[in-house]
């Protein structure tokens, strides 16, 4: 602590960016609640409600301009999280699956956007709500589908395992189901958005403290090194961003999927 | 409720139902086995139940993936 702090007020030398400096964002206008992602988050609702609205409102038979892209979106979100799921109840559950699709997925791109730079998810509160919803759909349809014994014993009893193996395996398929499948939708997202975040912040301040900042002959090829490391993990970024959402919506749908139709 | 026709979805299905349910069962196969070999370690006063219940749950949770999606 004392090193890292004489570190930092060193004014000739190089210091990463802390995670503190990078996620503990100070309140706008004095409202203790109202940070930067808050306002992105909300940003981020209105994109999508504005986007959705223009290419579904009115749909004609021949999509043109935004109603093309949007039905890009809608199939892609069908054909690949949906549909391999949830069978024949995949269009009832489109409304949920792409709204989360998208929503996430504008979330993330935040993080690449100039001057906005900040990814929604990285703070653990916005997936957490988002996995804690998805949770409570998957307990609630599952007791409905199945049974309030039956959910669980389902669950927990999974058939084509010797009898005197449940003594071990079940609460092992309880814990799984109901306190890790839940933790590991979310964190999933978070990490990557943390990490994707972190990394991105170093590259490209690496860049500037060796080019603009102490231009050196030596620190120089450095500098260039962190503004070319910037824009590959940019890219890389950008493809990370639309696995995460993807993949969110697609355990959705997976979780979704377990709870109408017992494991077979 | 298991009474349904297997249609071809339903192998991606179970690909990524075993893909993506891997991990939570692993980890929660290492902290419910290690949890309990933690607590008789403290109650027990030995030291060596804590690192055979992470093995335990590991191979638990190996055993029971095998099982459900294995075959």
């Amino acid at each position: 602590m004392n090193a890292l702090t004489l570190l930092a007020s060193d004014p000739d030398k190089f210091t990463p960016p802390t995670p503190q400096e990078l996620f503990e964002l100070p309140p706008i206008g004095g409202i203790y609640w109202l940070t930067k992602p808050v306002i992105l988050a909300v940003l981020t609702s209105i994109i999508v409600i504005v986007f959705c609205w223009s290419a579904f409102a009115k749909p004609k038979l021949v999509p043109r301009g935004i109603q093309n892209v949007g039905e890009i979106g809608y199939m892609f979100v069908r054909d690949q999280v949906a549909r391999p799921f949830l069978g024949k109840d995949a269009d009832r559950w489109m409304g949920l699956l792409l709204s989360m699709f998208f929503m996430i997925w504008v979330w993330n791109l935040m993080g690449v956007i100039p001057f906005i730079q900040f990814p929604v998810a990285s703070h653990i509160a916005f997936p957490a709500v988002l996995a804690i919803t998805v949770y409570v759909i998957k307990i609630f349809l599952g007791v409905k589908h199945q049974g309030g014994i039956g959910y669980f014993k389902n669950m927990m009893f999974p058939p084509g395992i010797p009898k005197g193996m449940y003594v071990l395996l079940a609460p092992l398929e309880f814990a799984s189901n109901m306190i890790l499948a839940p933790f590991t939708h979310m964190v999933r997202l978070f990490a990557n958005m943390f990490a994707g975040h972190m990394l991105l912040a170093f590259f490209s301040m690496v860049g500037f403290w060796f080019l603009f900042e102490k231009l050196t002959p030596l620190g120089a090829a450095v500098g260039v090194l962190g503004v070319v490391m910037t824009i590959v993990f940019t890219a890389l970024e950008l493809l990370i961003q639309f696995l995460q959402a993807y993949l969110f919506a697609m355990l959705a749908a997976m979780y979704i999927g377990g709870a109408l139709h017992a494991e077979h | 409720m298991s009474e349904q026709e297997r249609r071809p979805e339903d192998d991606g299905r179970d690909f990524a139902d075993a893909a993506w349910s891997a991990p939570s069962y692993v980890l929660s196969g290492i902290a419910i086995y290690g949890g309990l070999g933690w607590l008789l370690d403290r109650w027990l006063g030995t030291s060596a139940l804590f690192p055979i219940g992470v093995v335990l749950g590991v191979v638990l949770s190996v055993y029971l993936f095998y099982r459900k999606y294995g075959r």
